[in-house]
């Protein structure tokens, strides 16, 4: 099998640098993310590879939202280079495929995001050690085997990475970069079981009827409304479109948005029709977990488990699961 | 999800405005003008519409959606727009040359084939008839199609009142139709009815017979109104109503809109109340 030595791996993703925009999983600052590996900074940065979960999962990169001083949005022209998201884990892939999904489809077809995608190229990061929050075996994916990566890699401790193409497009990369890599038998790990379980059996028919049930005010009353469940979580895609004008130019740009905000659906005239905190919770998790499934038939969550280890108030998706599952009627 | 489809057919880019020629504008009432566009090079409009569909308008300090009129000539497009926000409050400055965005057209539409030989009662409050007239218009361009048509309409004032030409010179002329207006409170100079839609609608009790009821206005006159309909007998397939939500992409994409899993921007803004009634509480 192909395997990439450690030694190797800032040689590689330089040599993917020189065609790419690459980007790897980084400890910049207070928190983890993945950022530009042109950016890079030694005294700085640290790649963090191993990482499980990064603060930020890469949902920026190819729907391309304001960045920093170059509000060039709807014209896909500064997001249409050629990128490579290199260590990304399974969770995070499923994360890009419901974005392919919902951004990909019919509606927007003209819109750049096709062409975004196709020059995207996805190296996965297999894991084999879940986190205690991760869960996303109960959600049908393959912590081993990401569906939608072009190259998957495998840490083998001190033998370096097992390196598979699992596409066209990752054969030609692979084929590119070759001598890089070295033909040897090594042992993969052996993967450990997952601490959480979360059923998602039946829950999506009970939601239907539980709008009034007393669970939505018990959680969202602790609610702080910091959206990091939102910001955080690889498949909410909720944007809000802003105009700006900024150096004698008008600009229209799209951001992330967060369902949990007061104010995200407040009409001119003061209705919203997401007044209270309670209705704003439930409409959040009715959108993962049953308006998104009647849609396109799976619930909107890729077991990344990064909204429970991140919630100051402990309002999980787990235990709201739970609570649904054993809610009487 | 994925056979849903936006309307929008005025751009290559459906988030991408088009850029239109503000070719009149007509003072409503002290905060309500309409206006009315076409196409920069003066040669048609930058999509057709039916009634009460709706298109995003902007200017460079946003864009908001606003119902659009309905035209049996098509030669431009209006938008009776009420001055209460940002963006409106910016429009509301503009002269007759300037350009504005626009793009759509967005939403279903009124189920117009649907209520053929049926009586029609049009209940609108304040700027809801804007988009009501659409279908009013719609109804008496093809008259025989449509059984009596009753339009009730109020609001806060006579100086409120919104196209007062149709109410009362052009529709009362019509056959078989019946106008109705009232203001909230007594004006010295107004002779007609004073009092709010849902108590004067119950006074009229127009028969629930073969009638579909349409209603539009501020949410708290919706939540009443609907409320004496199903008292005088409508059922809820008789009663049609057009939401106003936020939204900002209009094709179903940023999240802003939905009720449950229907975004208002493709599936609506119309909806028969049975449908509603399937839907969370959130209309």
């Amino acid at each position: 099998m192909r395997v990439l030595n450690k030694a190797k791996i800032e040689t590689m993703l330089n040599r993917l640098s020189a065609d790419n925009d690459v980007y790897v999983p980084m400890l910049r600052g207070p928190g983890t993310g993945f950022f530009s590996w042109k950016s890079y900074d030694e005294d700085y940065d640290e790649l963090v590879l191993d990482r499980l979960n990064v603060f930020m999962p890469p949902k920026q990169i190819i729907i391309s939202p304001a960045e920093k001083n170059n509000i060039d949005l709807m014209s896909g022209g500064a997001g249409a280079s050629k990128k490579i998201i290199f260590g990304i884990r399974s969770c995070d892939v499923q994360g890009i495929n419901f974005q392919d999904e919902f951004f990909g489809e019919k509606e927007i077809e003209s819109d750049s995001y096709h062409g975004r995608r196709d020059q995207t190229i996805i190296i996965a990061n297999a894991c084999y050690y879940p986190a205690p929050s991760c869960f996303c075996s109960s959600v049908g994916i393959d912590p081993l085997h990401p569906v939608g990566a072009d190259i998957i890699i495998r840490d083998t401790g001190k033998e370096g990475y097992v390196w598979e193409a699992c596409t066209d497009k990752g054969e030609l990369l692979t084929e590119k970069t070759a001598d890089l890599l070295e033909e040897k038998e090594v042992t993969i790990p052996i993967p450990l079981p997952f601490a959480l379980q979360v059923n998602f059996d039946g829950v999506s028919e009970k939601l239907a009827d539980m709008d009034d049930h007393p669970l939505w005010g018990k959680y969202s009353e602790a609610c702080q409304t910091c959206m990091l469940c939102t910001y955080t979580c690889p498949s909410c895609y909720c944007l809000d479109l802003q105009a700006a004008h900024w150096r004698k130019a008008n600009y229209e740009f799209s951001c992330f948005d967060s369902c949990a905000y007061k104010n995200e659906a407040l009409s001119t005239g003061g209705s919203s029709s997401l007044e209270e905190a309670a209705t704003r919770f439930r409409n959040r998790f009715l959108h993962k977990l049953r308006f998104y499934l009647q849609n396109y038939g799976k619930p909107l969550c890729t077991g990344c488990g990064r909204c429970i280890a991140i919630c100051p108030s402990g309002a999980s998706i787990s235990k709201i699961i739970a609570e649904v599952q054993e809610a009487n009627l | 999800m994925p056979d849903k489809d936006h309307k929008c057919t005025c751009s290559e880019q459906p988030l991408v405005p088009k850029v239109v020629e503000v070719i009149d504008i007509i003072d409503r009432t002290p905060d309500v003008k309409s206006f009315f566009v076409r196409n920069v090079d003066g040669n048609g409009l930058p999509f057709q519409v039916d009634p009460g569909q709706c298109g995003m308008v902007s200017m460079p300090i946003g864009e908001a959606m606003i119902s659009c009129t309905w035209q049996e000539e098509q030669e431009y497009l209006e938008f009776a727009i009420k001055r209460v926000g940002l963006l409106t409050d910016e429009l509301h400055q503009i002269e007759i040359g300037q350009q504005i965005g626009v793009r759509g057209p967005y939403g279903n539409g009124f189920p117009v084939e649907a209520c053929k030989g049926k009586d029609m009662v049009f209940i609108a409050g304040g700027i809801g008839l804007a988009p009501l007239r659409s279908f009013i218009k719609y109804c008496f361009k093809h008259r025989e199609d449509y059984g009596k048509i009753t339009i009730l309409y109020g609001s806060r004032s006579q100086a409120d009142l919104c196209f007062k030409e149709e109410l009362f010179d052009l529709w009362p002329k019509e056959s078989n139709t019946e106008v109705f207006v009232t203001i909230d409170n007594a004006e010295p100079d107004w002779n007609g009815h004073v009092g709010f839609v849902p108590a004067y609608l119950e006074e009229l009790n127009p028969s629930s017979a073969g009638a579909v009821a349409v209603v539009c206005g501020p949410p708290i006159m919706i939540k009443f109104v609907l409320q004496s309909l199903e008292k005088m007998g409508y059922n809820d397939d008789q009663v049609i109503t057009t939401l106003e939500m936020r939204m900002k992409c209009g094709i179903g994409k940023c999240g802003r809109c939905n009720i449950g899993s229907e975004f208002i921007c493709l599936d609506g803004p119309v909806y028969y109340l049975k449908q509603l009634r399937d839907l969370p509480p959130e209309w």
